[in-house]
């Protein structure tokens, strides 16, 4: 898929999504009608207060839900059309998940947790053994591979969740306020390292954020309010 | 194997609710591995056999059976009185004598039962002394000898050697209990080979029967026993078509009017004798081992969804990292399954070594058996208790671990 005027290829395509919850008898309109675009290698962000829908938008642009209404593409799977089982196996290929809590398995070290996407993965322990390397690698920390969680800073830990994160090659890599629970020197160190994932693998990278000066980083940024995007950037697609 | 090290390092992120869970699968399955190892043999021994098996003489309608001992002869040879009457292939009287060696203060421990009986059957005719290890049958084979050529001889088991503190080659004084003021000077010629035999005693039948005389001669009347002194009589038949023909021949011959006998096989005559413990045994086997594997069930199910609870978090994770319901139910049940698995083996292992080797089986005073043994399929048991139970007490929890929703647990920890 590609736009005719820029002759870009849209990685990711939100058609006409509506997301509504049910709390009793209630229905709660979380996103509205909403349509949007992302081409490959973009480095695009999102912000917004709370509660205006950007981790629901993350989560069904990750495959983690599906709309009530409306189509997400990603690449050129419709994942809105995809089974619960057909979503696991795709997200394992094609997202790479990068959490503001880290979620690192604190009974596993860095080297395993990293590891653990591609135990799902067709590859030989050696295999294995060469990506894990190469992701740690490049996010500086092939020297804490024996290391736990626990015996690692938040920053470290960061970078073990962006290891895990980029380990598989995805399509799309998805952070959720990635420096929410930094402190502003190791909230840049992270988002230098998004940039340069971003000039040496040329990912695309989706980014939910609540601080500006991350925000900044990104090529560009989208408001969402009350389910809707409020701000139309020059970039935003048009199908 | 590849969700292996994650199954192991789960477990061990909580070592002490872990070592709990499997302490308590540990002590659970050594109960119910006991309790099914005297079941076990209990239903062995009442099993019905068709070829080369034996059938037990009894009175009809008293227990304890007493017959006279004039009916041994004839009941040895099957009540064969006609040509064309089959005969057993081999036979067995056995005499119940019970005496003390203290009589002023009579214990447990310094009272016995012997079976009074020819000494030349007990290879024969008693379970498992046919086929014993060529060393144990040749000392076995000596006290045999020994006490065939001195009728006062007693060959009793380890066990009842050491209640009596007593060794091979020393004598004893039994004083009667069931056949009172008949008194047994017994040396000690042999002991059993380490078997189901630990807490029995064999004396020679003549013994007896010559002490019955002599209370006869020396009282001018005959003991109130000495009409009554046949308990029973076992008979060796090849073939069920044999058993028949004999029982037939016993029960239609005339010479067994008073007291009637009736002839069964071993397997139902065990039987009978164990319908005075019938509730306690439909107790052991319908409300105790079913109790033990319920508990047992609880106690894996507790843990490990106190273990799925704390982990929603890390749960949530894996199925945004890709883990499929199905990896994610195979990761909980892993975890329980191990643990069952692993300590129901541990278990049943050290209940088959400690019972069979270190204490000699287990003392459960039921019907005559004197020890009950672990069988070796009983480390089966233990890993299949651990097996089904931890399934049972998993599936559950390992169900509702599969069904975290992600965008649920992520708004919760937001």
């Amino acid at each position: 898929m590609a736009d005719s005027v820029t002759d870009r290829r849209w990685i990711v395509r939100v058609q006409g999504v509506h997301r509504y919850f049910k709390r009793g008898s209630e229905r709660v309109d979380v996103l509205k009608d909403l349509t949007l675009n992302v081409p490959e290698g973009e480095f695009f962000g999102l912000m917004g207060p709370s509660g205006s829908g950007k981790t629901t938008l993350l989560n069904l642009i990750a495959g983690l839900d599906k709309p009530s209404e409306g189509q997400v593409w990603v690449g050129d799977d419709q994942i809105s059309a995809m089974s619960e089982g057909q979503l696991a196996r795709w997200r394992t290929r094609h997202i790479g998940f990068i959490f503001q809590f880290y979620h690192l398995m604190p009974v596993l070290t860095a080297f395993e947790n990293v590891e653990l996407p591609l135990l799902l993965l067709p590859l030989s322990a050696r295999q294995r053994r060469e990506q894990v390397m190469t992701a740690l690698d490049l996010v500086g920390l092939s020297d804490r591979v024996r290391h736990r969680p626990g015996q690692l800073s938040g920053g470290q830990q960061q970078r073990v969740g962006i290891a895990r994160a980029i380990v598989t090659d995805p399509t799309l890599i998805v952070a959720d306020e990635p420096t929410g629970d930094l402190d502003s020197r190791s909230a840049d160190e992270i988002m230098n390292l998004l940039e340069e994932l971003l000039r040496s693998l040329h990912k695309t990278i989706l980014l939910v954020t609540h601080d500006p000066r991350a925000a900044l980083r990104a090529h560009r940024v989208l408001h969402l309010e009350k389910g809707k995007l409020v701000e139309q950037p020059e970039m935003l697609g048009a199908e | 194997m590849r969700f292996l090290v994650l199954i192991i390092k789960n477990i061990r992120r909580n070592l002490v609710r872990s070592a709990l869970t499997s302490l308590g699968t540990i002590v659970l399955v050594f109960v119910v591995t006991l309790v099914w190892a005297i079941l076990s043999f209990l239903d062995a021994a009442m099993a019905e056999k068709s070829q080369d098996f034996k059938g037990i003489v009894t009175e009809r309608w008293r227990l304890p059976s007493q017959m006279p001992f004039a009916y041994a002869a004839s009941l040895c040879a099957g009540a064969a009185s006609q040509p064309g009457d089959v005969r057993p292939d081999d036979s067995m009287t056995w005499q119940f004598y019970g005496g003390t060696v203290d009589p002023d203060k009579r214990t447990r421990e310094n009272s016995l039962f012997a079976i009074a009986t020819d000494p030349s059957k007990l290879r024969t005719m008693m379970d498992e002394l046919d086929s014993l290890p060529p060393d144990d049958a040749a000392r076995l084979d000596e006290a045999i000898a020994k006490m065939q050529q001195n009728r006062q001889g007693i060959i009793l088991g380890k066990d009842r050697l050491a209640s009596l503190n007593k060794r091979v080659g020393e004598r004893i004084k039994l004083y009667g209990i069931n056949y009172r003021d008949i008194d047994l000077e017994l040396e000690i010629v042999g002991s059993f080979p380490e078997s189901r035999y630990d807490n029995t005693a064999v004396i020679h039948r003549d013994y007896l029967l010559a002490s019955l005389d002599a209370y006869e001669r020396q009282t001018g009347k005959p003991h109130p026993l000495a009409d009554k002194t046949l308990n029973l009589v076992w008979l060796r038949v090849p073939d069920t078509e044999t058993f028949g023909k004999v029982a037939n021949q016993i029960l239609t011959s005339p010479s067994y009017s008073s007291p009637a006998v009736k002839f069964e096989t071993a397997a139902s005559g065990i039987a009978t004798f164990l319908e005075a413990y019938r509730d306690l045994i439909w107790g052991m086997r319908w409300l105790l081992a079913p109790a033990i594997l319920i508990t047992l069930s609880l106690v894996i199910s507790n843990a490990i969804s106190i273990s799925v609870r704390e982990r929603q978090t890390e749960l949530a994770v894996l199925k945004v990292l890709g883990f499929r319901p199905w990896q994610i139910l195979t990761l909980v049940l892993g975890e329980a399954l191990l643990i069952g698995v692993g300590s129901g083996l541990c278990s049943a292992l050290a209940t088959f070594v400690t019972i069979n080797y270190v204490l000699g089986g287990i003392k459960f005073p039921i019907a005559f058996f004197g020890a009950f043994y672990i069988p070796a399929e009983a480390i089966l048991w233990g890993v299949s208790v651990g097996l089904v139970t931890a399934w049972i007490g998993s599936i559950v929890p390992a169900w509702s671990a599969q069904k975290v929703k992600v965008s649920e647990v992520f708004a919760k920890v937001a």
